[in-house]
Parts: C-alpha cells; structure tokens; sequence
C-alpha cells in the first residue's frame, strides 16, 4: 500500500511515497500504523506526534488528503497523502507548533474566579465539553484562527505561534464556555469568560456554517451558539447585520 | 552551526505537566516560587488524560474508613514494600489531594448526605474499603483541570516540545550526593537548549512503560527521562524491578497491540484463562491479582503452550452463555470498564465482543511502581532503609510515577489519580521551600560538562538510527526484564545493553536544531538504556517473585521473610550507561498471623468461586443473576456490600 507522506526537515518541504507492508493477512491499517512502521524502515528519523494510540490523548492529529484526522484511529487507504496539520505552523514533518494555542489563554482564566464550595453538581452540558482531547481538529476551516494569519504569516517564526495567538478558535472557545457552565464560578467568572470570547474574535461566528470536531463534540450548538447568544448585542453591528 | 543557548531562572522546575507535575507547579506557585514547567508532550498530555478516570477519596463512603485504613491497605497489598511514611501522607491528604482537583475543574456527582463526591458502594480493585470515585469522560475531565492549573496561574511559564536532558548538579566538598543548581533542556520548538538555573527541580516526568512498547497501554512519552537524570545526577531510585503489567490487553489487530481490554475482575464469577490447546491454565481468575494472571499466561508461553502473538485466551463465554445471568454478565462488561469494552468492541471480532469466543490477550507494562527515592515531602534521600534527605540528592524531589516507594509491589485500582496530586503538591511546597533557604550563586559550571554533551551529538555522522536501536531495546526489555524472568533473561539483558550502548555511540543525527526527530530519538534512547540497567540491576537483588517481579525460575517470597525495597545507586560505565549497585532497604513487616488470616480468607474465597462454578446451569443461573442485579443494581443504585463478601467478588479486582 502505497502512502505519501510530507516532510519537512531544517524547512525543506518534500513528498516521500511510503510502501506499507501489513504485518497481518487482511490488515486495516490507521495513519499512525503507517507512520510507526516507517519510522522503523527507512524513514528512522521521520517526526510525527502520538502518545495513547487509542484517541483519549488528542496529539496525533495529522491532515489526511487535506482534511485533519487523529491518526491512531483513522484507516489508511492507498494513495493517501498524509501532511501536517495546515492550520498552524510546521516544524518538522508532520509536527506542527501547538502552544500559541493554549497560551492565549494565559491571563484570560484565573483560579481566583472559582467559587469556594465544590460539592455542586455540574450540568451535563459541563460533561459534554470536558469530552474534548484537544486534538485541534476544530482549527480546520476556522475563520477566526484564520485571522492570524491573513497577513500571510505561515511559518514556524510567526510571532504568535510562541506567545499566544491574538484571535481564538473553537478550542479556546470551549474552555471559556466551560467556565460558564462551571456551577462553581462566580458571576465575575462567567462574565469575564464572555469578555474573553468577545475580545477573541467570537464576531467571526456570526454567519459561519459551523466547526467540526474530531471527536464529536456539538461545537456549533453547545459552544459557539450559546456563547453568540449571550453576548447578543455586544458583538460588532457589522457582524451582527450578517445574522445574530 | 553550533545549537544556541539560552539562560534562565527560576526557583522551581517541574519536569512534566500531568497530573503530578500541574499539581506540584500549582503549589510552588502559591507558596511565591517562580516556575517553570518543562513538558515534552503538549500540557497536561500524559497518562493522567488517558487514565479511567477513578480516583481514590478516603471516607467517601463511610466514616469507618480511616487512614490507617487506607494506610495499610496500600501496605498490605504491595506486599510490605511501601514505605510507611508515604502511604501515611497518602491517606492523611487524599481527600485534600482529590479537591485540588476539583478546585481546577473536575466535577464528579456528589454524594448529597455525605456532602462529598459519590462513589460506589463497591470496594474494587483491590481496595478493603469502597472508596473509588468515577467520572464522566475518565481522564480526559482530569486533565482539563491539570490543564487550567498551568495555565490559569501567572506565576507558572511553561515550555511545551522540551525534552529535560539533565540535572545540573555542584558537587559536594566532602563526597557527599551534591546539590542541584537547574538543569539543561532541549527545546525542539525552538531549537536551542535551555539552561535554567534554579535550586529546585520536580520531577514529574510519568514512568518507564515504554520500555516495554508496542506492549503498553500508557503514554508514548515514558521514556524513564526523571529516573535517568536522577540516577546520573547521584540520586538513589527504589523498586524499580516493580513494573506493573495489565495482564488482559490485546494482541492483534496490530494497531491495538497492548491497548487494556479488561481486568482480573472483567472475567467475572466463570471467565477462566486458557492455553493454546484450550486446557485451563487459570480459574478463579476474577479473584486473582493481575501479577498472578500475568504470571499464568508468560508461563504458559515460556512453556510453548502460548498463543500464536505470545499470549492466552481469556474465556468469558460461560459467564454470557447461561440465559438470564448472561444478559447481567453483558451489562456488566460493558458499565464497569466502559473504555477498555470499548477498545474490545472496536478490536475484536462480533462475536468475540459477544463474548461468543474468547478474547486474546497478553500483558501490558501499565505503571512504574518504583522510581525516584524521596520521603513524605517528596525530596530525595540516600542512606539505609528509609534514608534521609542529608544523603539524598539535594533540591531534587520527585512526585507521581517518578517517585517511588509508596506502592511497592502492587498498586491498587485509583489510586494513581489521587498519588499524583497528594505528592505533587507535596513536592511543590517542598521545592518552593528549599527555594527560599538557598542564595544560590550562579554555578554556571555546573552546566558544561551537560551542555558539552547534549552538544556533541549534533552533526554525528554516524552509521546507527537511534530510533531503531531504541526499538531493538524495546523487544529485548520485554523478553529479557518484562511480565517474566529469570536468571539467565536477566544476564542476557545486560549484555543487549553493552551491545545497543556500544552502537549508540556511532548514531547519525543532522546538524539542525530545530525539532531534531533523530536527535529527540538519541536522547530518549539513552534514557531508557540507563533505566533498563536500573530495572535488572534491581532485579536481580530481588530474588523471587513478589508483585510485579515474576520469576519463572524462583518461588513465591514466603510470608516470613524480612520485606525489603531495592535500592539502585547509578555509577558511570562504559559507553556511557550508567552501572547501577543494589542494595536492599528494610522495611516493617505485617505480622505473620495477620497475613496467614488474609491467605485464609483468600483460599476459602477461591474454594468458593471453584464450588459455585461446578453448580448445574439451572441452579447456577438464578444465583449469578441476584448477583448481577446486587452489584449493578438499577442505574447506579447498588446497594452497599460488604468487601470480601462472595457478592462483592465480581468487583474486586483482587489484587
């Protein structure tokens, strides 16, 4: 079975076609099969991302024929091409630069906006969210994400990708809708999660068909629907003629 | 192109960011330390997130469960080995421990009379006391809360893609283990080293179950990085022939190789494990520890008598054949694992999901029970039996799967979640403690020899791929020093090691420093060739099986014997692999009577189980039926039952 697998090494961007040999007659194989056995063949130094081989640690993701995929729990079929996640910055092969993501959260949560008593039952609305593994699959088709790079900064030296991105994507946006849903935050809290959620960039929302998540969570409704909801009129008007 | 150096500082490193290593930043933070969390993986990405998802809180269920309770079963269970002082400190903050967690986030149902999260009435995996507390999507809810931690405090700076090479130690003048000054780190994402000057490190860096892939279920990321530099750094390890192996996980399909599909408990009241030709090799299986099934099945195939991939069948068909309680045993399988069934589902065949025909399964390295030696504030010690913080390694503390020593040869089930927290806290205070006593002058010495060496490989042009010397390790460390043992397996281990150590130093690495995969590969290698002499070093001072050391070719410790731990001291060897001596650390022994009570009970239990299994079909039936409808009860609603007892077996994972 024949794979193309993209690589970049010290910013050289190549295609190799890697030949997969099943190690069992009638073998399935997943992406990440295929990238283990390359690995141990003739790509020794090959970089890809994995950890629990069983979808629970969301590292894996890897971009399948354009499209992102976890990749211990995607199957391969012949001929696909198999590229680092486009949606953020490459550093080697398929490893691409994760923590301009999470970052930008820095100094948008605060322990300080939890509420001292803890034996409060959260909604299940709560448990539907904390189903996320950070895969960062959401990030495809982003129109807010994609803002950080309409200057056509692409590359690992973009200078958000080590600090924090300045405009938010669907993940950012489940942690602070989270806050929200939290029966242990205060008023404060849950107020200046929308604040966050605002000044990220929500107003990119309005009007879009919607995001994807890698592992079925109902990000449209459950997040960025409510979250369009409550801030109601404090979106930008232009945004909002597009139809709040 | 010589790689850059950047320098910093800090009063605390913590090396890892799951659960042990949030935790422990969290709590330097609080106590005015500036930190700085060093993780390889993205934050909070470690075995914490792919865990169940239960946690042990003492007195969730009753009062009756004190910590001395909790305290000596973790004693008792890891067969004397655990240390006193630290399943004491474990059972006095658990349930402090638990709520750190909870304070992040975590939200479990709550146990409106007892105003605290509900957990079952049901004592499991090994536990004489039910006090195991579930959550909505297992792991992944804990890490969220490890997560926001990190992030939600501005005292904490992190760097993710960053590989902790090494422990920047000033030697003492009089021979003594030394003090730390920082460490040095490798950050692929920008590509330079990181020299971070400070005067107290955590290492939380998770275990060594990769030595052992594909045949692990834990995290890519444990690579035994906290032990190595710790036993380079001078600092002594404890237990580490005491690797915890899963004996049910999955053989085939390849992409599941080693994924966890059940436990002792999942083979209920009639699963038997079977050998190739179908004779019985185990019963009772739902009574026995998960060495014991381990041991079972490697012996079956040290015999010949194993599976075609090296394993045994686990036969579940007689509890799902009979017509009423086999509809109990599904609902059964399928709520009181729901992610290892659901592995099961995706992997195996339609009706071996119906458990129609049985499952093949092998072990799996699931957790490293030894590691880094510390006492109740986490800090290293060095010295005979419980040791002291004068002969350890100072400024080093270590918390999770790094530390060892509270679990000694057996772990229980959920008690992980809430170690990690109660040490990891500990160890944070501690640090930020320590921090604060020293004005360390910068030992900026200390730092060349490390930076001299994580330098060198850059550019080698050798002939070698680490990552495939890493992978012969691998298949070695599970035939040589894996779920089975023996005398000559682990001399032949020291000699693949002499081999790979010899070959590692003619790897090829390119010269640029930006995610260096192959660089990455050389450095996780050299961490688990120096852990992998580690764990037969202490193996070979333990000699006969106890908990998660299995010798094929020696007996069972007797119950009268002098407990002791392992002590493994590194000392620098040829090629660069460490050499370890042992030696052997007393420890308090449960009194005879005391333990030939608890073999009893066990006996008649096993008797019991042997008796009920030999009842007709009809008279069988309705009995395991009740039980079903007792242990499951309707939607969450079981009705207590007393541990030991033939209705609680089912979910004891006895160990």
């Amino acid at each position: 079975m024949k794979i193309n697998i993209v690589t970049t090494r010290n910013g050289v961007r190549e295609t190799v076609a890697y030949d997969y040999r099943p190690r069992q007659e009638g073998e399935r194989p997943m992406i990440l099969d295929v990238l283990l056995q390359a690995q141990a063949t003739t790509l020794p130094d090959l970089a890809f991302r994995y950890g629990c081989r069983a979808r629970n640690c969301g590292v894996c993701t890897v971009d399948v024929n354009g499209r992102p995929r976890i990749a211990c729990r995607a199957r391969v079929r012949e001929g696909d091409r198999v590229e680092p996640l486009a949606t953020l910055p490459v550093l080697a092969d398929l490893v691409v630069r994760r923590d301009g993501i999470a970052r930008q959260l820095q100094g948008r949560l605060s322990a300080d906006q939890r509420a001292p008593d803890l034996n409060e039952e959260a909604p299940e609305t709560y448990h539907a969210l904390t189903a996320c593994i950070e895969c960062y699959a959401c990030l495809d088709g982003c129109p807010m994400h994609a803002r950080n790079f309409a200057d056509g900064a692409d590359d690992a030296a973009a200078p958000d990708a080590a600090t924090g991105y300045r405009w938010g994507n669907p993940f950012s946006l489940l942690k602070l809708q989270l806050l929200r849903l939290d029966p242990c935050v205060t008023e404060d809290g849950r107020r200046a999660a929308l604040d966050a959620a605002v000044d990220l960039g929500l107003d990119a929302c309005v009007g879009c068909k919607g995001c994807k998540c890698g592992v079925g969570i109902d990000l449209k409704g459950g997040v960025v629907g409510e979250l369009l909801a409550a801030a109601g009129d404090r979106l930008p008007a232009s945004a909002e003629e597009s139809g709040a | 192109m010589a790689i850059e150096i950047e320098w910093r500082d800090y009063d605390v490193i913590v090396v890892g960011s799951g659960g042990a290593g949030s935790a422990a930043a969290d709590a330097a933070a609080a106590e005015g330390a500036r930190v700085l969390v060093v993780s390889k993986d993205p934050i909070a990405c470690s075995d914490t997130k792919i865990s169940e998802g239960n946690a042990t809180v003492r007195a969730s269920v009753s009062d009756a469960d004190t910590e001395q309770e909790l305290s000596d079963n973790l004693r008792v269970s890891g067969a004397d080995l655990p240390l006193p002082a630290l399943t004491e400190a474990y059972a006095k903050d658990s349930r402090a421990g638990y709520d750190w967690y909870r304070a992040h986030g975590l939200r479990p149902k709550i146990n409106q009379e007892r105003q605290g999260p509900y957990a079952r009435p049901l004592a499991k995996g090994g536990h004489t006391v039910a006090r195991s507390v579930g959550h909505k999507n297992a792991g992944v809810a804990f890490s969220h809360a490890g997560w926001d931690a990190v992030i939600e405090s501005t005292a904490i700076d992190y760097l993710e893609d960053a590989w902790f090479l090494d422990l920047a130690v000033e030697p003492a003048a009089d021979g003594a283990p030394g003090r730390v000054v920082g460490g040095l780190v490798y950050h692929a994402a920008a590509g330079v080293l990181v020299a971070v000057r400070a005067p107290a490190v955590v290492m939380a860096s998770g275990g060594l179950n990769t030595l052992y892939f594909p045949k692990t279920d834990t995290m890519r990321g444990n690579t035994g990085d906290g032990y190595a530099a710790a036993a380079r750094a001078g600092a002594d390890l404890v237990d580490m022939e005491q690797v915890q192996f899963l004996p049910f996980c999955l053989t085939a399909p390849a992409s599941y190789e080693g994924l966890l599909v059940g436990e002792p408990s999942t083979a209920s009241f009639l699963g038997v494990l079977r050998d190739r030709d179908g004779k019985v090799i185990l019963d009772g299986v739902y009574l026995r520890t998960r060495a014991e099934c381990s041991a079972a099945i490697m012996r079956a195939v040290a015999d010949g008598r194993g599976t075609a991939n090296g394993g045994a069948y686990l036969d579940l068909t007689a509890n799902a054949r009979l017509p009423r309680s086999g509809k109990g045993f599904m609902r059964y399988l399928e709520t009181s694992m729901p992610s290892a069934y659901r592995t099961a589902r995706q992997a195996l065949a339609k009706d071996a999901v119906r458990c129609e025909t049985a499952w093949e399964v092998r072990p799996a390295a699931h957790y490293t029970m030894g590691g880094i030696r510390v006492d109740a504030t986490g800090a290293s010690v060095g010295g005979p039996d419980d040791g002291t913080t004068a002969a350890g390694l100072s400024g080093l503390f270590a918390a999770g799967q790094a530390m060892g020593g509270v679990f000694g040869a057996n772990r229980l089930g959920s008690t992980a979640l809430t170690e990690n927290v109660v040490f990891g806290l500990r160890a944070g205070r501690g640090a930020a403690h320590l921090a604060r006593t020293r004005n360390a002058p910068p030992a900026d010495d200390a730092f060349r020899p490390l930076i001299a060496a994580a330098t060198a490989p850059f550019g080698r042009a050798g002939d070698q791929a680490p990552a495939h010397l890493k992978l012969e390790l691998q298949q070695a460390a599970w035939d040589c020093i894996g779920p089975a043992r023996t005398a000559a397996s682990l001399d032949r281990m020291d000699g693949v090691i002499d081999d790979l150590a010899q070959r590692a130093a003619a790897v090829s690495i390119p010269e640029y420093t930006l995610w260096n995969q192959a660089f990455i590969e050389w450095v996780e290698l050299r961490s688990l060739l120096d852990v992998a002499r580690a764990v037969t070093a202490a193996a070979r001072e333990r000699t006969a099986s106890v908990g998660g050391h299995v010798r094929l070719d020696r007996p069972a410790v007797s119950i009268l014997a002098q407990p002791y731990s392992t002590v493994v001291r590194g000392r620098p060897g040829p090629g660069g692999v460490l050499n370890f001596v042992a030696e052997r650390a007393r420890r308090p022994r449960t009194p005879t009577a005391r333990l030939a009570a608890m073999r009893l009970k066990d006996a008649w239990r096993k008797a019991q189980a042997k008796a009920l299994g030999l009842l007709p079909p009809r008279l069988l039936d309705p009995i395991l039926d009740r039980r079903y409808q007792a242990i499951l009860g309707p939607q969450d609603a079981a009705p207590p039952v007393t541990p030991g007892s033939p209705a609680a077996a089912v979910a004891d994972a006895a160990e």
